[in-house]
């Protein structure tokens, strides 16, 4: 098994999966494609997505190719504990963020992007912040996702890597361009009853294929003490800690949740999110399994590559027909993923930068949907491009995600305290971001004076997710009690340590730091107090439509005014 | 300890495939209400 090299499909076969593929898809999308599509169709459907669809989308959408791949990784790499040290955590990010998702849709319950809820309660320069970071999340995203397409055609095939960039750029557009959100979500639920059918077949076919629990539990002489317990420290500070630390941070600064929080009906998000977080937990969790399954057989990844692992697993185990079975999986996870970051690029570019600051307020719906494709369009072809060149994107990842955690408190904030100012919400990202730098690229010496400055601002940072936490589910006093407490035992634990981990300490000072300045910004500010009804007024559709279910039920309301209502 | 690592690797497809069922009934649902609402389901 060692030894083993991957099972190979000939070209033609390869192909003919992914025409099967992407061609099932592009022609599932004809039942729901319009001659003329409206706006706001195009960016969040009708509002009233069901439970059914909403759920199957976020789940499809929040598992991508990297997840199965890292799943197994920790597994492999963690023991007992690895799998769910992954799934768990990526779960947890789709629950914490309901809470405050439902408040997000009571504020406007007509947006398409949170950064119009930012519009209208900020103005541009906060609107523009949360807009950048989700662009720039949603490319990394489509990189690795076409990345994925083509490393797993030339592992599998002898088509070349950049064969399989290509086929699966073109297929995502090709199904995704002309009716944008509403493709999405019709072709993430096929995708996810394909996904899941298959997730439940394999997992228990290698499991049984390699000897069942009888030689897993024999296998476990191959482990070492870390990785045998399932509480083991190592596996909490090197893969949960992290993980747990961008909870929020993923869920804030990702358009394609915020999107998805605009098109449900606003009385199935509940359901809708727990759900999801079973079922993204239960499907990456179970392939992380077959990680901890190799470690317990004492395979090798194939050449070094961690990513091999579970092509590894199924080639030595199973017959071919499951390696088939195995390449629609990733290339169905990874085209739900995609589709969503295109969907969710044209709603930021038609809705934040072309309505919010370019029309102003006097957008052409039909231009709108011009302006959406067209970053379709651009938005794949640099993503083909990024990933059939491997750019290194390490950097970029690394900015992102400190701006995701910078934003988080301010967004929050924004949408509770009525005193949160532009000024604070703006000044603060920019001073996190500034603080990041200092730590994470040590731009200071982390020591002295200057270390336990930066700790404490990680230990603020630390009791600002907590108390963010325990706020969106238990109330404001619970979570002030749950963040001071945390912040507390954080001084005591990050004293004198923490600065030796500048990647924990950089991303904690984040989410410190701006907290810190918008709250004293906030305060001193003499500025009126927000009233946050205002925003319902300030945020609607664009398509002067009535609904096509209850004609007359809306068109009173100030909410679903269209383009007149606009600020 | 057998049993309970049989456990510990089969919950999962096994909670997968209840999410699948209970997914796919919803939509079956989802669509007979836009049906009966002379919608679209998306």
């Amino acid at each position: 098994m060692n030894n083993a090299s991957l099972h190979q499909f000939s070209t033609l076969t390869v192909i003919l999966l992914m025409l099967a593929f992407y061609g099932g898809t592009y022609l599932l999308t004809l039942g729901i494609r319009k001659k003329k599509e409206d706006a706001d169709a195009f960016m969040v459907s009708n509002h009233r997505v069901g439970f059914g669809i909403g759920a199957a989308s976020m789940t499809a959408t929040w598992i991508w190719a990297a997840s199965f791949y890292a799943a197994a990784t920790s597994g492999y790499t963690y023991g007992v504990s690895g799998p769910i040290h992954y799934g768990l955590w990526g779960a947890l990010m789709i629950l914490f963020i309901y809470p405050f998702g439902r408040r997000f849709r009571q504020l406007a319950p007509n947006a398409h992007t949170l950064g119009e809820l930012i519009h209208a309660r900020h103005g541009s320069s906060s609107q523009l912040i949360l807009a950048i970071s989700n662009v720039l999340g949603s490319i990394i995203s489509l990189m690795v996702n076409f990345t994925a397409a083509g490393a797993l055609v030339s592992v599998l095939s002898p088509l070349s890597f950049q064969a399989g960039v290509i086929i699966a750029g073109v297929g995502v557009l090709l199904y995704t361009l002309w009716s944008g959100f509403r493709a999405s979500v019709l072709t993430d639920f096929a995708q996810l009853v394909a996904l899941m059918a298959i997730a439940v077949v394999i997992i228990p076919a290698v499991f049984f294929a390699m000897g069942g629990p009888t030689e897993l539990v024999a296998g476990l002489d191959n482990l070492t003490a870390e990785q045998a317990d399932f509480f083991s420290v190592d596996a909490i500070l090197n893969q949960g800690a992290p993980f747990f630390v961008a909870v929020l941070a993923y869920a804030i600064g990702n358009q394609t949740i915020s999107q998805r929080l605009f098109a449900v009906n606003e009385d199935h998000i509940k359901p809708t999110f727990l759900t999801a977080t079973v079922g993204y937990g239960a499907i990456v969790i179970g392939l992380g399994m077959i990680g901890l399954m190799a470690l317990t057989l004492g395979i090798e990844p194939l050449n070094g590559d961690m990513n091999n692992l579970i092509p590894q697993m199924v080639s030595g185990y199973l017959p071919p027909l499951f390696i088939a079975l195995f390449f629609i999986l990733v290339i169905g996870s990874l085209s739900s993923t995609a589709d969503s970051d295109l969907s969710a690029l044209s709603a930021i570019m038609m809705a934040d930068v072309y309505g919010k600051n370019i029309a102003r307020g006097r957008a052409d719906p039909q231009r709108m949907l011009l302006v959406g494709r067209l970053t379709m369009i651009i938005a794949t072809a640099v993503g083909i491009v990024f990933a059939s060149f491997s750019l290194d994107i390490l950097v970029m990842l690394v900015f992102v995600g400190a701006l995701w955690g910078a934003i988080v408190f301010p967004v929050i904030a924004s949408c509770f305290w009525s005193r949160v100012t532009n000024a604070a919400f703006t000044t603060s990202v920019l001073v996190a971001m500034l603080t990041f730098c200092v730590a994470r690229f040590e731009w200071l010496p982390l020591t002295g004076l200057i270390g336990l400055g930066f700790e404490a601002l990680a230990s603020i940072g630390g009791g600002i997710i907590i108390g963010l936490m325990v706020f969106g589910f238990l109330g404001r006093v619970a979570g002030f009690i749950a963040g001071m407490l945390a912040f507390v035992a954080m001084l005591a634990f990050a004293t004198d340590f923490l600065r030796d981990y500048t990647v924990l300490l950089a991303s904690l000072t984040a989410y410190g730091t701006s907290t810190l300045v918008c709250v004293v910004m906030s305060l001193a500010s003499r500025q009126e107090r927000f009233d946050f009804d205002s925003i319902r007024e300030r945020v609607g559709d664009y398509d002067d439509h009535l609904t096509d279910a209850e004609p007359t039920e809306s068109a009173g309301d100030p909410a679903t005014a269209s383009l007149a209502a606009q600020r | 300890m057998t049993t309970l690592f049989a456990f510990y690797v089969l919950i999962w497809p096994a909670l997968t495939l209840g999410v699948l069922l209970l997914i796919c009934r919803a939509v079956l649902r989802d669509r007979r209400e836009a049906r009966r609402q002379h919608r679209g389901l998306v």
